[in-house]
């Protein structure tokens, strides 16, 4: 474990809460008590694709606390991350509940995500003041979705908008511009996180349907974001939502600027037809989207990310994420080469400081139980 | 390299490993069917506590689509990322030449009045005891 003295204060925009039971019984009391009884029967009910993971059961086989899972524990996730990295501030992204746009029961989903909005405000972020979270949405019903964002998207310590990289549309399409109407209205962020890639009511993971194994499931995560990214820009979503900020959570980074050359040449002579598309695509992205480290790119020569980190212009548009208590931890100090001290400021704390306006908000979080809509029991 | 008495031979059972400190660094040493393995507790790849990985055995290269599981007990996969290294040697079944561990020799014999000890357990010359040359 690192022991270090104390190091400059970092952002970790990409860390993982868990319920400490598979049956996530800490969630049943935010859900309405027309679902109690299903939930009490059937369990919580997300579907999965159904490949493996990596490490031990998915997670760093040194964070599994004495009881539950790892990510559930407060007092571990102080010890292993929040004070050995000398992290202040750590974005929440949960874990179980973030496939809930996968269900087909597009009520049913909403109202998992206004329970785990609940149980996050009540149970994680009001416990520890270097806590921030994402808020969930459903996208299978998009006024429901606005309406969420409107119910919890104030309130302090939320400062995100959260879904899965794997979708029925690509995020430019239109049905979701509602969302972005509200996201920028709120100054909040819309996040992509890796995840749920051909599972439940998605499209297929790959224009070629599913590979076989886990490691070709990682591989899809920048073919989703591509799709995503390309979306957003041609449907005209930065154009029509000029404040909008979107942010692509574990779908790797050294691809950015090899695919951009590629769409900016294209744009050059395709742009009549989406001529609201005013500036060549890269300078979209540089303006309106961060990107998360984690799992970093490992080239032969660590050295040739400093050149990447040219390209995709990374002193604006990326920002350090660990993904505790994920196996594929990238640790703060040894995951990077060795930067220069501006820019190592800029991907470790500035970006993400700015974006998520953390020197605006150090307010403490208030009581938040006179906010939930739902009806504990 | 010092000799350091790092308990008696009746603390390490087969099947059981024990973390040590000795001059800063953290060793993991290992009684994998009788015999003795120390390796360096620090994965070479990010810094992880390598030594808490799984002893294992692992799924040797082969033919596509066959399965072929060897070597069992001979394999530690570190806990962060899962790399798979010879508990023996240090060296990644990746790449055994390029990426490895550091190991240290381990014996067991009697302990000496001049030797390091890591315990608070008073070293006698009689028994045996477990030492690490690190």
């Amino acid at each position: 474990m690192p022991e270090r003295p104390k190091s400059t204060p970092i952002i970790d925009c990409d860390v993982h809460n868990r319920f400490k039971d598979r049956q996530m019984s800490a969630l049943w009391p935010y859900l309405p008590r027309a679902y109690q009884e299903d939930v009490r029967e059937w369990g919580i009910n997300i579907p999965s694709v159904g490949y493996l993971n990596g490490g031990d059961r998915g997670y760093r086989g040194d964070s599994w606390p004495k009881e539950g899972f790892p990510g559930s524990d407060l007092d571990l996730m102080r010890e292993q991350l929040l004070d050995a990295y000398n992290v202040e501030y750590a974005i929440l992204l949960g874990q179980e509940l973030r496939p809930l746009s996968t269900l087909p029961n597009a009520d049913y989903a909403a109202c998992l995500a206004r329970a785990y909005n609940d149980y996050l405000l009540e149970h994680w972020l009001s416990t520890e003041s270097r806590l921030r979270g994402a808020m969930l949405i459903a996208t299978q019903d998009v006024p429901q979705a606005v309406e969420e964002i409107e119910r919890v998207g104030r309130l302090p310590g939320i400062v995100e908008v959260l879904v899965s990289n794997g979708a029925r549309l690509p995020y430019g399409n239109r049905y979701y511009h509602p969302v972005f109407e509200v996201c920028e209205a709120l100054g909040l962020p819309f996040a992509l996180h890796t995840g749920s890639e051909g599972a439940g009511i998605n499209g297929q993971p790959s224009v070629a349907g599913h590979g076989s194994y886990y490691i070709e499931n990682r591989q899809v995560r920048p073919q989703g974001y591509m799709t995503h990214l390309t979306s957003l820009i041609f449907e005209g979503v930065f154009e029509k939502f000029p404040k909008l900020r979107v942010v692509f959570i574990e779908g790797g980074y050294a691809w950015l600027a090899p695919f951009l050359w590629r769409l900016d040449a294209d744009w050059k002579g395709l742009r009549h037809q989406t001529p609201w598309v005013r500036k060549p695509p890269s300078e979209y992205v540089w303006e309106h989207v961060r990107f998360t480290s984690q799992p970093l790119e490992e080239p032969e020569h660590p050295s040739h990310l400093l050149e990447v980190f040219k390209w995709n212009r990374a002193e604006r548009t990326l920002m350090f994420s660990s993904d505790y208590a994920h196996w594929d931890f990238d640790s703060p100090v040894d995951a990077f080469p060795r930067l220069p001290d501006d820019l190592r400021r800029r991907i470790f704390y500035e970006t993400a400081s700015e974006l998520y306006r953390f020197h605006a908000q150090t307010a403490p979080v208030p009581d938040l139980s006179r906010s939930t809509t739902s009806e504990p029991v | 390299m010092e000799r350091c008495v790092i308990g008696r031979i009746s603390e390490f059972a087969p099947g059981s490993r024990k973390i040590v400190t000795v001059g800063g660094r953290s060793i993991g040493v290992f009684n994998i069917r009788g015999q003795f393995y120390a390796l360096r507790n620090r994965c070479p790849h990010q810094g992880a506590p390598l030594c808490l990985g799984r002893v294992k055995g692992t799924t040797l290269s082969s033919k596509p689509y066959e399965y072929v599981y060897g070597r069992d007990q001979e394999i530690i996969q570190c806990p962060w990322h899962g790399w798979e290294f010879e508990i023996a040697t240090g060296r990644t079944y990746f790449n055994p030449h390029r990426m490895r561990v550091k190991t240290y020799e381990v014996t067991v014999e009697s302990a000496g009045a001049d030797d390091v000890t890591l315990e608070t357990f008073e070293v006698t010359t009689e028994g045996e005891f477990v030492i690490l040359h690190a």
